[in-house]
């Protein structure tokens, strides 16, 4: 590194940098901290009167929540369904970026249909959702009507798809945006250069368009990911509580624990456990696009 | 260690005092001061509800010189989050109106004030209150936080032209006669019952219910007794009434409180169990209209025919509305002539006749017994119990909700899987104690 460098280093304006990270240490560095804090004591019913004085019992709470809860149970289930339902949201993402790129009649009227699913409110789609798998519901009699066997959506098995389908349903627009968004990145000429030298529309496409596509992509599967982990609303509204033991996901655990059972500590120790399962994908999306 | 905890409390303190406050500073004359009311908001009657609220705040301006502010919850956690808050910053309501079952846990805060003996008298006396009504106002009569103002006991609605065309003329007393008759009454597209599995409360007041009609009061002396013979039971004729019974309409398993009266009010059930008098508004503009009736639950547990030795009949669980003091509130004694006033005679009719729930207050509660429309609800008032009075409750009714959520695939698919079920219970059981050893 040269001296002159080092000189220009130093003489970064970095304090402009302070009302940012003061505000940052506020709204995420301080909730964090208290987490952190609670997590650490028997914080109940009986304690939270005087939360700070609640009996301090280390890693008790950590040691309950893997051993004796049924956390370990919950973080498969929610890392499974939002696997799966990353992988769905993928392939119907970017294909219909690929029909709503081209130019045609409509076109505009048809983008703004596709995104209605991620705009709704989690509360509304859970809710339409529910009343069409409940028992004798409008799926019930729709496979019925096809020869097939209706039976219970929102417990039991099937509860799982149920929850992967319409989480899966609301998502998918995410990746279509970002993958619409990386098509209009796309330099016209490449086309023009790619249509002189015969390319097929295969070759085309994977040689040419999904190399500008591999950064919004990615982007937009740890987002879902990110998205269908955390989501509480979609869940809860679906199933209720108690949750059946198929869905019982992290989020909903995690409050029911705080605001059903009143284990604040508990809850707390499985809400920074939480943390980590979302903190996976994330530092590999950053070490992928070299933020880090 | 001591230093952060320092700074969390600071900070976490200032942050709440901007946040929420009651004015005022002490004293009993109430002039220019204001009381801060919670209460949850009735979604049947919003609009009789705001004007009850201007009428109350008038009335007690004139008595006292002092306003009265009522904020409403929407939800139970709501409500906890809104006293987590306010207790922690001691800044809040001063009056809270709380659910009968919350109770325990609310008192487990220690955030409200204990009523002493003088207390009681500003009140206008503890003979004041129906006695059953006091069941669950603290744990025992020395401890009590809560002043009952509403009841809302729970009964069972049932169509009076179905039982009349199948001959029979009045609802069973015990669980297995309800059954029977219920076989009786099912026929095509016709069920003898309407139940919700899927609700989030009701099928614990069933469990509990039919357990304590057997002797089993689910918890006693720090002990769980779900693990009781008599909760098995419950939980097999509770169950049995869809998977071997078939006196539920099999789509049941997925059914809320609000659709089984609605398969009720469209005529597709002959009985309809564990609803309150707020039920009415629905029905009186169904289908049975004018054609249904209401009856106290069965009150002999399953297998009987008689109540057991040790067994208590009872009809409801203690359902209804406490009013209780925050612990922080500066202005105690206008706090207590608030909630005197809401449980006089006047006010309590006044609440009955604008929503339609039943009074607690003795003299009133006397004359509204002659009322035969109301005789179900006053009947089952008289004959409710209180759940246990433990801060593990609310822990406790999610373990017993939790057997029959988990229960419900074997359900749909028209059994009971016994060693499932068996399981299940003795997982509730465990769940349960952990939450009794827990209290302090």
């Amino acid at each position: 590194m040269s001296r002159a460098r080092r000189v220009a280093e130093r003489q970064r304006p970095l304090w402009m940098l302070a009302p940012g990270g003061l505000l940052l240490v506020l709204v995420v560095g301080f909730p964090l901290v208290v987490a952190g804090q609670i997590s650490l004591l028997d914080l109940d019913q009986y304690t939270f009167r005087q939360w700070l004085d609640a009996p301090f019992v280390g890693l008790d709470n950590y040691v309950e929540a893997v051993r004796d809860s049924s956390l370990p149970h919950a973080v498969w289930v929610s890392t499974t369904y939002a696997v799966v339902v990353t992988l769905i949201t993928l392939p119907v993402g970017v294909a219909a970026a690929l029909a709503a790129h081209d130019r045609f009649t409509g076109r505009g009227l048809v983008r703004s249909v596709l995104l209605i699913p991620y705009v709704l409110p989690a509360f509304v789609v859970g809710t339409v959702w529910r009343i069409i798998l409940q028992p004798d519901g409008v799926a019930d009699n729709a496979l019925g009507r096809a020869g097939l066997d209706a039976g219970l959506w929102l417990n039991g098995p099937r509860s799982f798809w149920a929850l992967v389908i319409v989480q899966a349903w609301t998502a998918w627009p995410l990746l279509y945006l970002l993958a619409l968004a990386g098509l209009q990145t796309v330099d016209p000429e490449v086309h023009e250069a790619a249509a002189l030298d015969g390319a097929g529309w295969w070759v085309k496409l994977r040689r040419l368009i999904f190399p500008y596509l591999r950064g919004p992509i990615a982007l937009g599967l740890v987002i879902t990911f990110l998205h269908s982990v955390n989501n509480f609303t979609l869940p809860f509204v679906l199933f209720g509580v108690p949750s059946p033991r198929d869905v019982e996901v992290l989020p909903v655990l995690t409050y029911v624990e705080s605001f059903q059972n009143f284990r604040f500590g508990l809850s707390a120790a499985m809400a920074v456990f939480s943390l980590g399962v979302v903190a996976v994908p994330l530092l590999a999306y950053l070490r992928a696009v070299r933020l880090t | 260690m001591k230093a952060i905890r320092g700074t969390i409390a600071l900070l976490l303190g200032s942050a709440l005092l901007t946040a929420c406050g009651s004015d005022g500073g002490g004293g009993t004359s109430g002039a220019g001061k204001t009381l801060d009311v919670l209460i949850g908001a009735n979604t049947i009657y919003p609009e009789q509800q705001r004007r009850w609220f201007d009428d109350v705040s008038a009335k007690f301006k004139q008595e006292t010189g002092a306003t009265v502010r009522f904020e409403t919850f929407a939800t139970p956690n709501d409500e906890l989050t809104r006293i987590q808050t306010s207790v922690l910053s001691g800044q809040g309501p001063d009056v809270y109106a709380l659910g009968t079952t919350f109770t325990p846990t609310a008192y487990a805060t220690k955030a409200f004030v204990e009523l002493g003996a003088d207390d009681w008298t500003r009140l206008g006396g503890r003979d004041k209150f129906l006695p059953s009504t006091l069941g669950i106002s603290g744990p025992d009569e020395s401890h009590e936080v809560g002043v009952p103002f509403t009841s809302r006991p729970f009964v069972m609605a049932y169509n009076k032209d179905l039982l009349a065309k199948a001959g029979i003329d009045k609802p069973a007393d015990s669980w297995d006669g309800l059954r029977d008759q219920a076989k009786k009454l099912t026929s095509a597209g016709v069920y003898g019952l309407a139940v919700a599995y899927a609700d989030s409360f009701d099928p614990w007041k069933f469990i509990w219910a039919m357990s304590v009609q057997a002797g089993n009061p689910l918890v006693e002396g720090g002990r769980a007794r779900l693990d009781d013979p008599t909760t098995a039971t419950a939980y097999r004729t509770y169950l049995g009434w869809l998977a071997t019974d078939e006196v539920v309409d099999p789509a049941a398993v997925g059914w809320k409180n609000a659709q089984a009266i609605a398969a009720f009010g469209a005529g597709e059930a002959a009985f309809l169990p564990m609803v309150s008098a707020t039920s009415k508004v629905t029905l009186d503009k169904s289908s049975v209209a004018g054609r249904y009736g209401y009856a106290i639950m069965p009150t002999i547990p399953p297998g009987a025919t008689a109540l057991p030795a040790g067994g208590t009949g009872a009809a409801s669980i203690l359902s209804g509305d406490n009013l209780v003091v925050a612990a922080y509130s500066k202005d105690k004694d206008l706090a207590l002539a608030l909630v005197k006033m809401l449980t006089d005679a006047d006010a309590q009719r006044a609440y009955y006749q604008t929503f339609g729930e039943l009074p607690t207050n003795t003299a009133l509660a006397k004359q509204l017994q002659a009322d035969p429309a109301l005789a179900a609800m006053v009947e089952s008032s008289s004959k409710a119990v209180g759940t246990p009075f433990t801060g593990a409750w609310s822990q406790i009714q999610l373990a017993l909700v939790n057997v029959v959520v988990q229960s419900v695939p074997a359900l749909s698919a028209g059994r009971i899987d016994g060693a499932r079920l068996d399981s299940l219970v003795k997982e509730a059981q465990s769940t349960a104690q952990g939450a009794l050893d827990k209290a302090k």
